[in-house]
């Protein structure tokens, strides 16, 4: 809450902020069916080399730098209208129990970034085949 | 955190749920209450049971970021051009058209993120959507020299300024 307020206020004055890369949380859909969970994040301006994309224990963390942000060190033509801010993505998704951790894949899709985290083979619905009795 | 004045009332019905009117002092959490308010009130008619069915749940879900429009556009005024940047994640070429018309500059597109076949959607907060943007141009361009590339989800499209919005000196001359 306090960090949208921020955002809403600084539109349009970045000069005080030329170092300072900020970064807002980006759009996230995330899908699921019986083999994989889907996650695909908003990530526009951001090229491949700009995602770093880390699992540790539990936890799916994603950085995406821009690749130009205005007010880094170069000079900001003066916006006249401005609906967003040009600033890095930062997101973590909790994993849920029964993925394949070491098969998580990722790959970018004109900024957007799509993951697979699959399911293990034991995490995946299985059906059970009943058979009729045996020995006769 | 600003203080914030209670001009409404607050009635915790429904467990962990606060609602409370307040001043307009910020848009996303005034949006945030109406959210809330729409949602109950929405309840309020639901019979009883209803919202255990796992569609009656999904209705309810709201978006994250409200957004007044798709896609959200910056106008920059450089000293020869007007620049436009549309963040488009997830277009490409054939996905998006750009024109000039009249005093505007109109953008127009789809973006399909629907829930994948065969998969049920645990946050869905990317909109699929078919958008018109027209953006009013504070001055005369050359159409001719107007130039769009997207990348990386980034539509930028550089609006030379007509020789008659460029700025002309006026000699002065002593009388």
């Amino acid at each position: 809450m306090n960090q949208v307020t921020t955002t809403q206020n600084s539109n349009g004055t970045s000069t005080a902020r030329a170092n300072h890369r900020r970064a807002v949380a980006p759009s996230v859909d995330i899908f699921e069916n019986a083999d994989e969970l889907l996650v695909i994040v908003d990530v526009p301006g951001v090229p491949s080399d700009g995602i770093d994309l880390q699992v540790q224990n539990d936890t799916l963390t994603l950085a995406a730098r821009r690749r130009d942000l205005e007010g880094a060190g170069r000079p900001e033509a003066p916006a006249l209208v401005r609906e967003y801010e040009e600033a890095d993505f930062v997101a973590s998704l909790r994993i849920p129990a029964g993925i394949d951790t070491a098969a998580i894949a990722a790959e970018t899709r004109h900024g957007t970034l799509v993951v697979r985290l699959p399911k293990a083979a034991a995490a995946r619905a299985r059906k059970i085949v009943v058979r009729p009795q045996s020995g006769d | 955190m600003r203080p914030r004045v209670a001009v409404g009332l607050a009635t915790p019905a429904i467990p962990g749920e606060m609602i409370m009117l307040t001043a307009w002092t910020d848009l996303e959490d005034t949006l945030r209450t109406f959210d809330l308010l729409q949602r109950r009130l929405g309840r309020a008619f639901e019979p009883p049971g209803a919202l255990d069915s796992t569609a009656a749940r999904d209705r309810l879900v709201v978006r994250r970021r409200p957004r007044a429009a798709w896609p959200a556009t910056n106008v920059l005024e450089g000293k020869d051009a007007f620049l436009v940047k549309a963040e488009v994640p997830g277009l490409t070429e054939g996905d998006v058209s750009v024109s000039v018309e009249e005093e505007s500059l109109v953008i127009r597109g789809e973006r399909k993120a629907e829930v994948p076949e065969g998969y049920r959607a645990h946050l869905h907060e990317r909109p699929s959507i078919a958008f018109t943007r027209k953006i009013p141009l504070p001055a005369r361009v050359d159409a001719e020299g107007v130039t769009a590339t997207l990348r990386d989800g980034v539509l930028t499209v550089t609006l030379p300024k007509a020789r008659e919005a460029l700025p002309r000196p006026i000699a002065v001359k002593a009388g």
